[in-house]
């Protein structure tokens, strides 16, 4: 059997190609993702590795507090630790560190890098340091309020040259320095795409943090000690009363590298999961190719089992056959992977993110990942068709064409529905209060029970699809709405991938319409003024408190408030506080305040929401201990209870509460009122000069602000459709190996056409809309699917806020039109090869 | 791309007794010392209004000859032309034209597109070029070969003989200038085919239309007008008004 089965692989290479390609592309998202990762993770292990290369001992703060999503603040130390540092013998260099959040100002007057999105924009100190990551290329180090440093990517950017004035912004404002020198770093321009302004100690202190203050301290041995014993030695030097900690050099490499490996992980899981996602959708197209050449070759496998081979010998070839294509595959997917990981690198690079020159590295699990999940899928794709190829009667050699077993079982459709119906009822068990685990079967019901009706369906759905291709194509759309309902199983088949795809884009548009549109309403009760200025630097950086106050004071302007966020620890437990200027804020942004006034928020008070008041039974006077991220500790009094709790979170305080302490807050937003009378277009214009001072934030009308707000998902949504995208690949191809064969088993159709006068322009329709109603059956069902799911997607975050479901009819109209578009292209080489059909070849074979 | 007005040369073909004509045609397989001549310079005109059956033995080259006239193949050497159009100058466009407008067909299998009605199966090549053709022609058609109450059925559910004369329906819809058959009872029962061929017959004497038929059977050959014999790709002979005996006496004489 073995060696009917390799002849047969090999007699009929266009077979193998066609088969493989299913697997290749599964395999290749599968390793070039896995080697994306890796390369990326080691490229950053690098270069975290040589930041810290010659720093031999590293000094912080011991407190930290961690909040949602990971967010992380530590809290600064003294300065006046250097000194103390610094006279612990075995130290040969130190120097006090600080990373801040410092936007450069191009020559243009646009502000470098882009806000929020792309790498950091990073202020520090610069001086001469043995240890120093940076190094002088050209001028000198700062020295002086007015002095600044620049690394080599950003004086090319902002086109400055040396003794330029270059203006930069920092949580205390913007201001304008000269550049004194340029830094440069190894052989990239700047280490992950991020600006850095470094200045003096002095300046960097008073500048980026607040004065007397800085985040750590870097230490260089003078090799008397060993990196351990340095680093005891240090903590034994520094009152425990700071509580600072020492690490090694070692130590702070590993952990970063470490904690860019845990942010790096969730991005390598997520690539992992989509394509994983394309493999299960890769793993149709495979079924379906082994399914349509099993029926292709049924007359060959009859007469094998006419001539006396067994059952078992017959599936055996079959499932020998798929192992060769399964290995075949995956080792021409790995390798392709490899590749597409560089395209990978190669787009970063694009969207200007420079990484450290580094290997590509392809580790070992990966190879055997690829290699043996490939294998797998085939084989366990092929098994089906395998075994129904055993069961051919040996009679069957005898019939004239080849017949793809049609009979629809009732069992198939009790069964379908059957899955169907527990979907459904798990879905109201979970509106009923069921647990929420539930709602991941029923969806799993749900999507098992449609593709078992699959070839139940296939045939009404395309008949119902293709009425529109014969009404305006004739003769040639009525064939291909007839081929496209020929054969319910096939159809069936060849449209999962694409019902798969466009279920879970519907899904995740649902979702992001529904989050969208509860943005807006949220926004458009509380924004109660006329412009506003959005920032979209989210955890790092944002707009200085003092625009807000800038803008208040316009004569143009009623009010301008500015509102921010504050990471603090509340029963140990990391927090966010919503900062607001009690001075300021009524009228322009709404709360709902219910008890208290505004003018009860001070630096002692807090105002809770309606709902926090509520779980903790807390009402007015009750006081809340919070520690702020330099371990003071305040203790609020509760002075106001709020209903509008979907910005502001659970806590409010004054701006005012951190006046004291080395925490420094930002606004994300400033919303402003018009004095009535003032006419939009000259306010707008004297804003935007406002603005435009600070180099920071956005000015956009309330409708604008609305707008992008509500839009801001949709980053998120195209990082998604983005990774979908490689499923969709899938399908195309899935489309596009189903029609060649197809038209490989009707040649003889196609030639008796051509004969009695079909033009190739005819064949050609015929095809492609055959195609086109493949493929909208699979978008039509996918987005019924798709909105079910985002239904239950939406629902079950119900606790999380988002209460009001909306149905994405921009997404699915242009869904639909992709599925066309889809249906058309994938058409393309199938259609030519069903013109190349030998006209008398297909006559005269009796 | 459905443009029903082709137009073809100067109309010549009113003039031309012959439906359809081949002047030193050759068909050469292969090259040198492996070449085939399947046709060996073969001149062969067929009259309007006329029944004419091509016989001779397997390998004669007498599907060829219908191949090359039909313009299903392409010759090597010499010229033919169908309504007094020469098929050789024309592009697969024009040529797929002509086919459609032209010449009907009727081969021995897999005759009808499986997908379509057998109403729609006969309408065929009106559908394929837009046109509606002549409906009281189409519907004399139908009645001829008794197919009025089949129309709906597709062919996987009609028998052999039906699904022949939904064939022989559809090459007589669009009032071709000729109607090439090949071997068209060749997979029927003797009862069957004849009836098929007396419909061939009705087709020639009451709708008046031209029908060339290869055949090996004498039997089938009978029902002709006219006899054209190949042997090794030439023009062996020919005979008027035959009946099954003079046809074997014939073939006999040539040595079959």
């Amino acid at each position: 059997m073995w060696r009917i089965a390799l002849k047969g692989i090999f007699g009929r290479k266009a077979r193998l190609v066609l088969t493989s390609l299913a697997v290749i592309l599964g395999t290749a998202f599968l390793s070039g993702t896995a080697v994306f990762s890796a390369t990326l993770n080691q490229t950053f292990d690098n270069l975290f590795s040589d930041v810290f290369r010659n720093v031999d001992s590293y000094v912080r703060s011991t407190q930290v507090i961690e909040a949602d999503f990971g967010q992380q603040e530590r809290q600064r130390i003294p300065v006046e630790l250097v000194d103390v540092v610094k006279q612990v013998p075995g130290v040969a260099d130190v120097q006090a560190d600080i990373q801040a959040f410092a936007r450069i100002i191009g020559k243009d007057g646009k502000p470098l890098g882009s806000e929020g999105k792309g790498p950091p924009t990073f202020g520090g100190v610069g001086q001469k340091f043995k240890g120093a990551l940076w190094s002088i290329s050209k001028g000198h180090f700062a020295a002086g309020p007015t002095e600044v440093v620049l690394d080599e990517a950003s004086v090319k950017a902002g086109k400055f040259a040396l003794n330029d004035t270059v203006k930069v912004v920092a949580q205390s404002g913007s201001r304008e320095f000269t550049l004194v020198g340029i830094a440069s770093y190894g052989d990239v321009r700047s280490p992950g795409g991020a600006t850095f302004a470094l200045f003096d100690l002095a300046t960097a202190q008073e500048f980026l943090a607040k004065p007397g203050f800085i985040d750590n301290i870097l230490v260089s041995g003078d090799g008397s000690l060993s990196d351990v014993d340095l680093a005891k030695a240090i903590t034994a030097a520094i009152p425990g009363t700071f509580k600072t900690e020492t690490l090694t050099g070692a130590q702070i490499t590993k952990e970063t590298q470490d904690e860019i490996g845990t942010a790096l992980s969730f991005f390598g899981i997520l690539l992992s999961v989509f394509s994983y996602i394309a493999l299960g959708v890769g793993s149709f197209v495979i079924y379906n190719v082994f399914s349509i050449s099993a029926a292709q070759r049924q007359r060959e496998n009859a007469l094998l089992r006419a001539i006396g081979a067994s059952k078992k010998q017959v599936t055996r070839a079959m499932l020998i056959e798929s192992v060769v294509v399964g290995l075949f595959g995956s080792t021409v997917g790995l390798i392709a992977g490899i590749g597409l990981s560089k395209v990978l690198s190669a787009l970063l690079k694009a969207a200007s993110i420079d990484l450290p020159s580094g290997g590509l590295v392809v580790p070992r699990s990966a190879i055997l990942n690829t290699i043996v999940i490939g294998l797998i899928v085939t084989v366990a794709s092929a098994w089906l068709p395998a075994r129904r190829a055993g069961k051919v009667p040996p009679l069957a050699a005898m019939r004239e064409t080849a017949i793809e077993f049609v009979a629809l079982s009732r069992r198939r459709t009790i069964f379908g529905l059957f899955l169907i119906a527990l979907g459904a009822v798990s879905i109201v068990a979970v509106t009923n209060g069921a647990s929420k685990t539930l709602l991941g079967f029923g969806i799993l019901f749900f999507f098992s029970g449609t593709i078992t009706l699959g070839p139940v369906i296939a045939r009404p759905v395309a008949l119902l699809l293709g009425k529109p291709a014969e009404k305006f194509r004739g003769v040639t759309g009525t064939m291909a709405r007839q081929n496209s309902a020929r054969n319910p199983k096939r159809t069936s088949r060849t449209a999962a991938p694409v019902l798969i795809g466009v279920a879970l884009v519907t899904a995740v548009a649902a979702l992001a319409a529904s989050i969208s549109s509860q943005i807006d309403g949220v926004f458009t009760q509380q924004f109660k003024g006329d412009y506003a200025i959005s920032t979209t630097a989210r955890g790092f950086g944002g707009l200085s408190p003092s625009l807000a106050d800038d803008i208040n004071v316009m004569p143009q302007v009623q009010r301008a408030t500015g509102i921010g966020r504050l990471t603090v620890k509340i029963d140990d437990k990391g927090q966010f506080l919503t900062t607001i200027n009690p001075a300021t804020v009524e009228g322009v942004f709404d709360i709902g305040l219910i008890s208290g006034s505004y003018a009860d928020l001070t630096a002692d008070t807090i105002f809770v929401s309606q709902k926090y008041a509520n779980n903790h039974a807390t009402k007015l006077g009750d006081t809340i201990q919070v520690t702020l991220a330099d371990a003071q500790i305040k203790t609020l009094k509760i002075a106001g209870i709020y209903i509008y709790d979907e910005l502001a979170g659970k806590y409010t305080v004054s701006r005012d509460l951190i006046k004291d302490s080395s925490v420094i807050s930002f606004d994300l937003g400033v919303y402003i009122k018009l004095k009535p009378g003032v006419s939009d277009k000259s306010a707008r214009s004297e804003l935007q000069a406002a603005v435009d001072k600070y180099g920071q934030g956005t000015l956009l009308s309330k409708r604008e602000y609305i707008d992008s707000q509500s839009g801001s998902i949709n980053t998120l949504l195209g990082l998604i459709y983005g990774l979908l995208f490689l499923s969709v690949i899938i399908a195309v191809v899935g489309i596009i190996i189903t029609l060649l064969l197809s038209v490989f088993e009707r040649q003889r159709e196609i030639g008796l056409l051509r004969a009695v006068g079909m033009t190739k322009a005819q064949v050609r329709t015929t095809v492609r809309w055959e195609s086109v109603i493949t493929s909208l059956i699979g978008a039509v069902v996918g987005i019924v699917l798709g909105v079910g799911l985002g239904w239950v997607i939406v629902y079950a975050l119900r606790d999380q806020g988002l209460s009001s479901f909306s149905v994405p009819v921009g997404s699915t109209v242009s869904i639909l039109i992709m599925a066309f578009i889809i249906g058309v292209l994938a058409a393309v080489y199938p259609a030519w090869r069903a013109t190349r059909v030998n006209l008398l070849d297909a006559i005269t074979t009796a | 791309m459905n443009n029903p007005s082709v137009t073809f040369p100067p109309p010549v073909a009113s003039t031309d007794s012959a439906a359809a004509r081949a002047t030193n045609v050759s068909k050469i397989y292969g090259h040198d010392d492996s070449e085939v001549r399947a046709l060996d310079n073969v001149t062969v005109q067929f009259e309007k209004g006329k029944f004419t059956a091509i016989m001779g033995p397997s390998g004669s080259g007498k599907s060829t000859l219908m191949h090359c006239m039909a313009g299903l193949d392409e010759m090597t050497e010499g010229s033919a032309t169908i309504a007094g159009i020469d098929i050789a100058s024309l592009k697969d466009k024009d040529l797929t034209k002509l086919r459609r407008d032209k010449i009907g067909f009727v081969f021995q299998a897999f005759n009808l597109v499986p997908t379509l009605t057998a109403d729609e199966n006969i309408r065929l090549p009106l559908l394929l070029g837009n046109n509606k053709g002549n409906e009281e022609w189409i519907q004399k058609v139908i009645n001829t070969v008794h197919l009025q109450d089949r129309l709906s059925h597709r062919p996987s559910e009609l028998s052999g003989g039906q699904q022949q004369r939904v064939a022989v329906a559809r090459a007589l819809a669009s009032e071709p200038a000729i109607i090439f058959a090949d071997e068209p009872t060749g997979n029927l029962d003797s009862t069957t085919g004849n009836e098929i061929l007396s419909f061939m017959r009705k087709a020639v004497d009451e709708l008046g239309q031209t029908i060339v038929m290869v055949t090996h059977d004498p039997v089938s050959a009978s029902y002709a007008d006219r006899i054209v014999f190949l042997k090794d790709g030439k023009i062996a002979g020919e005979l008027l008004e035959p009946t099954p005996e003079l046809v074997l006496d014939y073939m006999k004489q040539l040595g079959h």
